[in-house]
């Protein structure tokens, strides 16, 4: 594909280097370093006159750090010329403190969803997934649980309100202390108790900081499923039940789309190959 | 006619107790209390701030001294000025005795000039008006579209040189590298001592870094033209003719010192002192040529990775900072290292600008290079 380039931040290099691989380009040369009195510096290593430029960035590990990459690095492309600046950000930060909403930026925003790669893998890895129940951990996630259990025509609950039999799939956004989905482990007893066979649960973005892991290690999941928008290697190493849906080419196919000109509305319900 | 004029709040934006010391000076000095707000990181490192009393229509100015971890700081600096914004304040006046990226003001190669970048992000949450100490460049100001009072420190240590080097009339100033001289000429004006200057290869050619001459960088062919090129395998040259002059590399004498400095006090005068390589390498020429004591005069004392054990071990005597920069931890490690107090002018600055008074007492005595 002519005048795009792909540039990576610090923070998720992996993910990078997949949705590079993918639309089958080479990652852009960039030099991010600090210098001794921890001032960040981005030096881009290619030209970007009159290139389509996207930046990808995760909101994760030292947060105020990647943001002050990421914007460098925007400044520093636009400085040089590039014709467009596209910023890829798979995990947004500070999204818990104001809701991100599209009313609050002043350019254009595509917010993806992980929902159909949620549906693939539920389909391809929970054997009985026709007999599941989706479940919210608290009342603020039913409607994203009720579209799921639509799509996958099964039933849903809401912790604390339904027992029901069978296996439980619980869906969040973000899983960071794990403090609602552990809380909800008492509930998840009550489930198991109740005659649930296993419990699956399924987020987003796994932030897992403090005491999470252990949290989790010390729960009933059957597993832990996240997203890779945030890296994982580190945490799965002290977590066997943690797995890892890869959403690069959800990503990738958005970078290819937009660059092109096309719709992007196709990525809202269908995962591409 | 004097209109009743609207309080104001002194608030601090540092999470960590040792950058919070700076502001208690402060609202010591103006007899105020510190404003009630909680700063502190969450779990997953993002940065909250809770503003905890009424701001409304109240000018407030936020006190932010710049740690180790300077994107945190910043960030911490920008959410309170943009809480404020929102609750109403009248004014956002922000206190930022040493102003971040300042060295990175220029632009270099294919990087980004991210003191403007700073600048409009600060204006865009809600800030009106900055005071801040000794910027790296003056030139800097320009980048904001608010005023900002750049207050000098030379007063301060000038008064320690006066009152703590004995015989410091015997001293010669000297600047670390050619670009430093004005700065040293208008201690050494005001001092009245002679001036010395540093110059040679040991210098960091951050100058020749500056400009984006090197991009993109020339491809030499084989046929050895000089001048404008294209890269080999296309033969085409649509400038036939152009020889654009050589740049000769720069090549610079051996390290050496312009000035005399034999059997005389040696105070190195500089604006920041951040990686001491350069300091100790400069000590070192100085004793070769016959200093027999060493002083560093800095405003920002950042001191980073190993700077106190490497002035401990060099031929240093004293290095004198201000408390712009928190440095304790550099302190405890090395005992040449002194502090000397600004918030006396600081906390005046604040009160001037708040009663709407002139702050040209403040830079009486200030020379045009300082």
């Amino acid at each position: 594909m002519p005048n795009i380039k792909i540039f990576s931040g610090s923070s998720h290099p992996d993910l990078s280097q997949k949705i590079a691989d993918r639309l089958g380009l080479e990652l852009g040369k960039v030099v991010t370093k600090k210098f001794s009195n921890q001032e960040t510096c981005v030096e881009i290593g290619e030209s970007v006159r009159g290139e389509d430029v996207y930046i990808v960035q995760s909101g994760c590990g030292e947060i105020n750090d990647n943001l002050m990459e990421l914007l460098i690095m925007i400044n520093a492309c636009k400085i040089a010329s590039a014709s467009r600046v596209t910023a890829v950000i798979p995990c947004f930060p500070y999204a818990r403190q104001d809701k991100k909403d599209k009313g609050f930026f002043d350019i254009p925003v595509d917010n993806l969803y992980a929902e159909p790669a949620v549906l693939k893998w539920i389909k391809e890895n929970i054997p009985e997934w026709k007999n599941c129940i989706i479940v919210s951990p608290d009342a603020g996630g039913a409607k994203r649980v009720t579209s799921i259990a639509d799509r996958l025509n099964v039933d849903f609950a809401l912790i604390h309100k339904e027992r029901k039999k069978a296996n439980e799939v619980d869906l969040d956004d973000m899983a960071d202390t794990c403090g609602t989905i552990c809380h909800a482990t008492p509930g998840h007893i009550q489930l198991i108790s109740a005659g649930a066979t296993k419990v699956y649960a399924i987020l987003t973005h796994g932030i897992f900081s403090g005491p999470a892991i252990s949290r989790i290690n010390n729960a009933c999941f059957e597993a832990v499923v996240v997203t890779n928008t945030i890296p994982q290697e580190e945490k799965m190493k002290h977590c066997p039940k943690i797995q890892v849906i890869d959403i690069s080419m959800i990503l990738a196919e958005a970078i290819r789309r937009t660059h092109n000109g096309e719709s992007v509305s196709y990525l809202f319900s269908h995962v591409p190959l | 006619m004097n209109v009743a004029k609207s309080g104001y709040r002194v608030f601090s934006a540092n999470s960590s107790v040792a950058c919070t010391e700076l502001a208690k000076k402060i609202t010591e000095r103006l007899g105020v209390e510190l404003g009630k707000s909680v700063v502190f990181q969450e779990s997953n490192r993002e940065t909250r701030v809770d503003v905890k009393e009424s701001v409304r229509g109240q000018t407030i100015f936020i006190i932010q001294t710049i740690p180790r971890d300077v994107n945190t700081a910043i960030m911490e600096l920008l959410v309170m000025a943009y809480a404020l914004k929102t609750s109403c304040a009248k004014n956002i006046i922000g206190v930022i005795p040493y102003f971040p990226y300042s060295k990175q003001c220029k632009m270099r190669k294919r990087g980004s000039i991210v003191c403007k970048l700073l600048a409009s992000m600060l204006a865009k949450a809600g800030l009106t008006h900055i005071i801040t100490m000794d910027l790296h460049q003056k030139e800097i100001q320009g980048f904001f579209s608010f005023p900002v009072d750049n207050l000098r420190a030379s007063p301060f240590l000038i008064q320690y040189i006066q009152e703590e080097i004995p015989d410091y009339r015997n001293a010669i100033i000297v600047a670390k590298s050619p670009a430093a001289a004005k700065r040293a000429q208008s201690y050494a004006e005001r001092l009245r001592l002679g001036l010395a200057v540093i110059h040679g290869e040991a210098q960091c050619s951050e100058s020749d870094m500056a400009d984006g001459r090197h991009s993109p960088p020339c491809v030499r062919n084989t046929t050895g033209h000089t001048g404008l090129e294209l890269p080999s395998g296309k033969q085409q040259a649509p400038f036939p003719g152009i020889e654009l002059p050589i740049m000769m590399a720069k090549e610079k004498p051996p390290i050496t010192v312009v000035g005399d400095v034999g059997g005389r006090i040696a105070i190195i005068v500089d604006d920041i002192i951040d990686d001491v390589g350069d300091f100790v390498a400069a000590a070192e020429i100085l004793k070769e040529r016959g200093a027999y004591k060493i002083y560093i005069m800095a405003t920002h004392g950042l001191l980073s990775a190993d700077a106190p054990r490497l002035i401990e071990e060099s031929a240093i005597d004293e290095v004198v900072v201000t408390n712009t920069v928190p440095h304790e931890v550099q302190k405890l490690q090395c005992p040449k290292i002194k502090t000397v107090d600004v918030s006396m002018i600081l906390a005046e600055a604040i009160r001037r600008i708040h009663n709407g008074e002139s702050m040209a007492y403040l830079f009486r005595n200030i020379t045009v290079d300082d």
